[in-house]
């Protein structure tokens, strides 16, 4: 599956990238939220967007609310990856049609919980 | 200068050293114990370089970074996975530095009531006019043997 992150920075996009990687994404990057819908409209193929809430031009809320608009991506899956943790924060972007949200600094196994709950990764047990 | 109810806890340094050392555990260092308060007297950081982000609210509430640059390039190299002998350019410098500044300042807004937004970072190599403002906090952190400073100040 293919994975868009979207963060103005770099290092998060790195960090998150990886972890995708790893779990065999093949990753696509995009700086904010007007960038990741150019890159939406490119590739029709994406199943996931890992996205900052705070990013210049556009934010990560309003891109949720953007894509929510086309029923052409209406199976994309939306996290939200983000330094914003107030409750009301989690409720709005889960109302706009965020399915996950995890809050920075994280470890890669928060994500890869996160997306073995969403039916996007299986995680092999260790016994 | 009074500072509302709402900013209380930033005043307390125990939910500021956890967020700073969950930080440097899961995105720096990859396992705890590297990052602890620095010991002794208030450190002298070497060419040193300032990070910060506002916290909108009643007051804004100005959370800051200081570190000298070669500890700022550690940093660097460390979060985009850089050889200890690559150089560190001035983007991803700021880059690295903003993004541990965001994180701290968006736990830091988690902690008061009503925050309102969170701007983005801003990277100097002088230390911002803060007149009229009030420190609520200042610490600093020992990371690899070298100071890492963290400042709360509630602007007027």
């Amino acid at each position: 599956m293919k994975a868009l992150v979207i963060d103005d920075s770099r290092v998060m996009r790195k960090i998150v990238g990886g972890i995708l990687v790893d779990a065999g994404f093949e990753v696509v990057e995009a700086e904010n939220g007007q960038d990741a819908l150019d890159r939406m409209a490119e590739h029709d193929d994406i199943g996931l967007c890992c996205i900052d809430w705070n990013m210049p031009i556009m934010t990560g809320f309003e891109f949720v609310v953007e894509v929510r608009k086309h029923a052409e991506w209406r199976d994309v899956t939306l996290m939200m990856v983000t330094t914003e943790g107030e409750q009301d924060q989690i409720v709005r972007a889960l109302a706009a049609g965020a399915h996950e949200y995890v809050i920075k600094p994280f470890t890669p196994e928060v994500i890869l919980d996160k997306l073995q709950f969403l039916g996007l990764v299986e995680i092999e047990e260790t016994v | 200068m009074t500072i509302p109810d709402t900013w209380e806890p930033l005043t307390d340094l125990d939910p500021i050293l956890t967020i700073a050392q969950d930080l440097f555990t899961t995105m720096v260092d990859g396992e705890p114990g590297h990052l602890y308060p620095w010991m002794g007297e208030e450190p002298t950081l070497d060419d040193a370089r300032y990070t910060w982000v506002d916290v909108s609210g009643p007051v804004v509430t100005r959370v800051m970074l200081m570190a000298g640059r070669e500890t700022g390039e550690h940093l660097t190299r460390a979060l985009l996975a850089m050889g200890e002998d690559e150089s560190v350019n001035d983007a991803d410098f700021a880059d690295a530095v903003g993004e541990l500044a965001n994180v701290v300042g968006g736990n830091v807004k988690s902690l008061v009531t009503n925050p309102g937004t969170l701007t983005l970072p801003v990277v100097t190599h002088e230390a911002p006019d803060m007149a009229g403002g009030t420190k609520l906090i200042e610490t600093y952190f020992g990371w690899k043997g070298a100071p890492l400073g963290v400042a709360l100040w509630a602007l007027a």
